[in-house]
């Protein structure tokens, strides 16, 4: 990829800075060759991925070589994008918002620190992967589960503060951090929580600051970069229950939430119910073209069809309990009871005791898996996806409401529909898979229309989204519109204050830096058309 | 593809998610062995990362084997385009294929393939790469 010089930056002094960054870290960890530029770029970008170019990627070792490089960043003015492992599939990889960037790269700092088995913690570096801690956990033996996404190949810290989701009791990622080591945009060095303190133990333990809490500020942020978290995770249970249903129709979603939610809200359910439509189970099966080699969206005899043939129903919902075999089946009891009064047909049963191997695709038990990028292959060629995600109540008004409205205008961008709602508590995530070749550019620029006519009428109805590609941060904070943007003007006031020279991840989640301001509509790609999509 | 070919490829490869998903009862029976190897890589050998003469199948294993080792993505992947060659399906398995040459292991893995990303300097140093290379290329 050509070079994208930082804004402002002459050539003479982005010399300068790579070679100040190599005094840092050696010069094989300032990686600005083309090629360097092509593997931090965005592997599934909608369309050019030069629009969010990194100008080169610097990859520290230690907290005081990113304090280093960051004083740095601020002496040449040449700004950051931080990645943990870089692996944020779907939302824009390790690629910056703004072009011109040079990407921050901790995937070399990746020591578990610490795993307490006995109060279920651990502290991580950002490069740890779920697969790295996943093993750690094993080779120890410690009776310990984890939660992961859809792409264990990622960070778990990174995706803990990108907002992440998992399909087990601690599935909302975010939640499970406490405790950070943050290196503040000045190059000055913070503890949160209990770990303003020096060698205090509980900094990991107790959620909160003496004082305002800001731990949470540094998720989906550029306020400063994360170098160390402390995260909970799961005790082993006795034992496991996984009860599946086939759910027929499309509508039943409706009250399969209005079934679920109340037992997720109440306890009796303890896990993030994750309930994919039926086309997550056929990416798995081989390539579309092997279902149906037409362009246009699968019609929907064709779809009947395929559901009958591999015997599935339009939706599935693998719910899993967890605790000792006594509670599980008093709780399973309680939950086919409510499912029974709308489905005839029981659920598959698959116990877990200790002592049973764990299958290497059980996601709801916390191993880690890339499987589910599987579904790249489903178009073929260069296979790419987006998602989008709002976030509706866990009613089924709302989620029968959200789902006819994107089912309509995907339906009218002749796209096949696969979405799933997470229910995680008294709301459920809906995310709905955005397919596509990225060497097929009308296919391209039907996704991205789709995608800003999606966030527009979703936005009209009153719902926004959780988290979204480099490509609609902006149009997605402009949906955030309180009283003029409030979330916004205050997000920026606090960043320009904090980052003068605006040097950690300009543009992250639509947040702009004073020194930064001009930039925000430099990359048009949702920005120019979100408000005039199609359908 | 045929359907035949679909549905053996399924078989062989989907058959563990058909059955951890939507199939049979997991046993509850003895303990059970070892996890397989794509549950538990080897560790990442410490030192220098930068110098060379690793060991390439560690390596290899440590570094791509979330997605190369039996049942990960990319050996799913491999094991369908192999079978539709005719060939068998052990042939997924990179550690299994003679007809990788060392060069153009370098240059899927800096270049990416298909669903496969490139992978950065970080993700494998260049000298970790010629090990794992070197290791793979059984053509030379």
């Amino acid at each position: 990829m050509k070079l994208h010089l930082p804004p402002r930056v002459s050539p003479q002094t982005f010399a300068a800075a790579l070679k100040a960054y190599a005094g840092v870290v050696g010069k094989d960890w300032v990686m600005a060759s083309d090629s360097d530029r092509d593997a931090y770029s965005d592997i599934y970008a909608p369309g050019d991925a030069g629009q969010w170019a990194a100008s080169a990627a610097v990859a520290p070792a230690s907290v005081e070589e990113v304090r280093a490089i960051v004083r740095l960043a601020n002496e040449y003015k040449t700004p950051l994008w931080p990645v943990a492992r870089g692996k944020n599939l779907g939302y824009g990889t390790a690629a910056p918002r703004m072009a011109g960037a040079i990407v921050l790269d901790l995937g070399r700092m990746n020591r578990i620190l610490d795993i307490d088995p006995k109060l279920a913690t651990c502290v991580l570096e950002p490069g740890v992967g779920f697969f790295d801690l996943h093993d750690a956990i094993l080779r120890e033996k410690h009776p310990l589960w984890m939660s992961v996404p859809g792409n264990g190949w990622g960070s778990v810290i990174g995706n803990a503060l990108d907002h992440g989701i998992g399909y087990t009791p601690y599935g909302l990622h975010a939640r499970n951090l406490c405790g950070m080591e943050v290196v503040l945009p000045d190059g000055d060095l913070l503890r949160t929580g209990m770990g303003a303190m020096d060698n205090n133990p509980a900094w990991h333990l107790f959620p909160f600051s003496y004082g305002p809490t800001f731990d949470l500020a540094f998720t989906q942020s550029n306020l400063g970069v994360v170098t160390k978290a402390g995260l909970w995770l799961q005790p082993a249970p006795e034992a496991s229950l996984e009860l599946i249903f086939d759910i027929p129709e499309e509508g039943d979603i409706g009250w399969v939430v209005d079934t679920i939610a109340p037992l997720k809200i109440s306890g009796l359910i303890d896990q993030n119910v994750f309930i994919p439509s039926w086309l997550g189970k056929m990416v798995l099966k081989g390539q579309r073209h092997d279902f149906w080699d037409k362009p246009g969206a699968i019609p929907e005899w064709r779809v009947a069809e395929l559901l009958k043939q591999y015997k599935l129903g339009y939706w599935q919902v693998a719910l899993r309990l967890y605790g000792e075999e006594s509670v599980i089946k008093a709780k399973a009891e309680i939950v086919k009871t409510a499912m029974k009064r709308h489905l005839a047909a029981a659920p598959q049963e698959n116990w877990w005791r200790q002592g049973d191997a764990i299958g290497q695709y059980e996601i709801t038990m916390g191993v880690p898996s890339a499987v589910p990028l599987q579904m790249s292959d489903w178009i073929g060629g260069r296979g790419a996806h987006m998602g989008f995600s709002p976030v509706v109540p866990a009613t089924s008004a709302h989620v029968l409401g959200q789902l006819k409205r994107s089912r309509k205008i995907i339906a009218d961008h002749d796209v096949d529909f696969y979405a799933s709602f997470t229910i995680g508590g008294r709301f459920a995530n809906n995310i709905n898979m955005l397919m596509y070749d990225r060497d097929d550019a009308p296919m391209v620029e039907n996704m991205k229309s789709l995608f800003n006519a999606l966030i527009a009428e979703t936005a009209k109805a009153g719902y926004g989204e959780y988290r979204t590609h480099l490509g609609w941060m902006d149009p997605v904070m402009d949906t955030f519109n309180f009283n003029n943007n409030a979330l916004r003007r205050f997000d920026e006031k606090v960043k320009s204050a904090l980052d003068p020279n605006g040097i950690i991840a300009p543009g992250k989640q639509g947040v702009w830096p004073a020194a930064y301001a001009s930039e925000r509509h430099s990359a048009p790609q949702g920005a120019a058309s979100a408000k005039g999509g199609k359908a | 593809m045929s359907r035949l070919v679909v549905a053996a490829a399924a078989l062989v490869l989907g058959a563990t998610v058909a059955l951890a998903q939507a199939g049979a009862p997991v046993p509850h029976g003895p303990p059970p062995g070892p996890p397989p190897p794509y549950q538990l890589r080897p560790a990442y050998p410490a030192g220098d990362r930068l110098k060379a003469g690793g060991d390439g199948r560690v390596l290899f294993e440590a570094h791509c084997g979330y997605c190369h080792l039996a049942g990960g993505m990319g050996t799913n992947l491999v094991t369908k385009q192999q079978m539709m060659m005719g060939r068998s399906p052990d042939q997924g398995l990179l550690a299994n294929r003679t007809d990788l040459t060392a060069d153009y292991v370098k240059a899927v893995v800096r270049n990416g393939k298909g669903a496969m990303p490139v992978q950065t300097r970080v993700d494998i140093t260049d000298t970790e790469l010629d090990a794992v290379a070197k290791y793979l290329g059984k053509a030379g």
